[in-house]
């Protein structure tokens, strides 16, 4: 079991904080939701997480080891892989290019990281995609050459930004099943930042709620729906009765 | 599994590139052998060099996406090894009596001179490269310039070892044009093995998204480190042979000049892909002998027809601004020399390992 813990981490932007104090942590076959309005912090969080942005106070702990001074690439090498938002591919490059990437930055020769990647490309569903141009995919495919990426090596910990953003709900939901194996059949943490709240409250074991850089609840599911103060937050008033998100759900 | 590949094969399916590069190589010297020539083996061995400082460049330039003005002070440095280990001792004396005495004494052949030259040109860009590789983009092009510059003025001023700006004569002259021919295809044979690297993906991965690169493990500072010393080992090789082809050497043939034509012709070729450097240098070339050809007048009966002169640089600027208004990634883009039956298939040459 390993797991991945920011403790107080703040980040603030010449003056202005964009992070305030916050906790978090995921452990080993964990999904952890981080939900929150457009400018809550998220993707600073998930900066912070992966060695991107230096936090201004506070810890990043993989094990109980602080990751602090480590650089992006230092971060992965220890087991803690991510995507972005808009997946950011390499465009130029083929498919199995793009996740041997991973596989010759961690070490391995090209050799077994074709390998490797080949099985990859399997196991997230894009086999037959291997030779195509990156930069020619679909928006839905795009996201799991991102993903089959994040994946390769095994990290022990993903961290999925808005990967299910722009897609359906038929897309949403084979997207879920995939991030719920990636949990189970891999035993990875999983921290899914995403604005689709419905799915994030159908898949995830614990919800951590940003908002203004700030958390402002953290709990299960079912706390999270219940919570006055994750309404406000999204509706600006405590009166409405339904997450207009939890709508793309149903 | 449904693709069932190794490393091996990422090598066969693309070792067509530097294959079929070579044959070009190979059949414009078999022309200068069937023109024979004296002028016309001097421009052939003139291409192979250029050929040599293209590729060179390319190994850094076209897969980290960095554009780098100062390579070419990496050939003044092998430059300088082939005067220093090749010229008679006596003549050494004269020119650079501050060279220390076991150097004075040393007089190796040309290919040991290409062969130091790559090793030495290699630690400099170690040294060069450790330093300016954490630069990235426009500031990365400008320290590169910088490079040259000071290089250049330190082998402008120390006359006890380098004779100042004063030429450097009597370094034996290779008139043969098979030793530029091996070079060549050495470059080219390199630069393809490189590419197919775990570094040349991960540096090529960098220069697409350096975020999801380093997000991918990749050490980016240092992958374009190892193409740095092994473009600089190229040029410095190139560097001694270009010595060895004239017989001397200023601080000012290894400057402007020769970095801005290997830039226009690898711009011009594409560096994209490792056919655009090679066939960059070919075609450009080509187009200017021609251009010079025209010029210096051809006889049709008892007419001459001469264009008249300067037709060349303004001919060879006209056909650089209309390659790159129709072709901005340049003649071959991304593409790379294949077999007819691959072409189909696999059109990224070095950047796919499928079949």
């Amino acid at each position: 079991m390993s797991d991945l813990s920011a403790d107080r981490v703040s980040v603030a932007f010449a003056g202005l904080s964009a992070l305030s104090e916050v906790d978090l942590k995921v452990t080993s076959g964990q999904i952890v939701g981080l939900i929150g309005p457009n400018g809550a912090g998220k993707t600073t969080l998930v900066n912070v997480l992966t060695g991107f942005q230096p936090a201004t106070e506070g810890t990043v702990r993989l094990d109980g080891q602080p990751l602090s001074g480590l650089k992006p690439h230092e971060v992965r090498r220890r087991g803690i892989a991510r995507t972005f938002q808009g997946g950011r591919l390499f465009r130029d490059l083929p498919v199995i290019d793009n996740l041997e990437v991973t596989g010759v930055g961690l070490g391995l020769s090209r050799a077994a990281a074709i390998a490797e990647a080949e099985a990859m490309l399997d196991w997230v569903g894009i086999a037959p995609l291997a030779d195509r141009i990156a930069g020619t995919l679909p928006y839905t495919d795009e996201r799991r050459v991102a993903i089959g990426r994040a994946l390769m090596r095994k990290p022990a910990f993903v961290l999925l930004d808005e990967p299910a953003a722009g897609m359906s709900a038929q897309e949403a939901q084979d997207l879920s099943a995939l991030i719920r194996r990636i949990a189970s059949e891999m035993g990875c943490g999983v921290l899914l930042i995403e604005h689709n709240v419905g799915l994030v409250l159908d898949l995830c074991h614990h919800v951590v709620v940003l908002d203004s850089g700030v958390v402002i609840e953290t709990g299960g599911p079912a706390a999270i729906r219940a919570s006055e103060r994750v309404r406000h937050a999204y509706m600006g008033t405590a009166a409405d009765t339904n997450l207009p998100v939890l709508e793309v759900m149903e | 599994m449904s693709h069932p590949v190794s490393h091996g094969s990422v090598a066969r399916r693309s070792i067509a590139t530097p294959v079929l590069l070579g044959l070009l190589l190979v059949a414009f010297a078999l022309v200068a052998l069937a023109a024979g020539s004296k002028p016309f083996n001097q421009t052939i061995i003139d291409i192979f060099l250029k050929v040599i400082f293209v590729v060179g460049l390319w190994v850094f330039v076209g897969n980290s996406g960095v554009i780098s003005f100062g390579h070419i002070a990496f050939a003044g440095l092998g430059g300088y090894v082939a005067a220093w280990t090749t010229i008679k001792p006596m003549m050494k004396g004269l020119s650079m009596p501050g060279l220390p005495d076991w150097l004075m004494q040393t007089e190796i052949p040309y290919w040991a001179s290409a062969g130091l030259a790559a090793g030495w040109a290699a630690l400099w860009a170690l040294i060069f490269g450790s330093v300016l590789m954490r630069l990235s983009g426009i500031a990365a092009s400008i320290a590169t310039f910088a490079m040259l510059a000071m290089v250049n003025s330190i082998y402008s001023n120390w006359d006890s070892v380098t004779a100042a700006t004063s030429s450097v004569v009597g370094i034996p002259i290779i008139r043969s044009i098979w030793p530029y021919l091996i070079a060549a295809l050495i470059a080219v044979f390199a630069a393809w093995a490189y590419g197919i690297s775990r570094h040349g993906l991960a540096l090529r991965a960098a220069r697409d998204e350096p975020t999801a690169a380093a997000a991918s493990g990749v050490d980016i500072p240092r992958a374009r480190l190892i193409a740095f010393v092994i473009s600089g080992a190229i040029m410095g090789m190139g560097g001694a042979l270009y010595a060895h082809s004239i017989g001397i050497v200023t601080p000012d043939t290894f400057y402007l000049g020769l970095t801005f034509i290997t830039l226009s012709m690898l711009v011009v070729g594409g560096m994209g892909s490792l056919s655009g450097a090679v066939l960059g240098v070919l075609i450009l070339s080509t187009l200017i002998q021609t251009l010079r050809w025209l010029e210096a007048g051809v006889e049709i009966g008892t007419t001459t027809f001469a264009l008249p002169g300067g037709v060349q640089e303004i001919g060879l600027g006209v056909v650089m601004i209309l390659i790159l208004m129709f072709r901005p990634a340049g003649i071959m883009g991304n593409r790379d020399l294949s077999l007819p039956a691959r072409a189909a298939s696999e059109t990224k040459g070095l950047q796919s390992p499928k079949t």
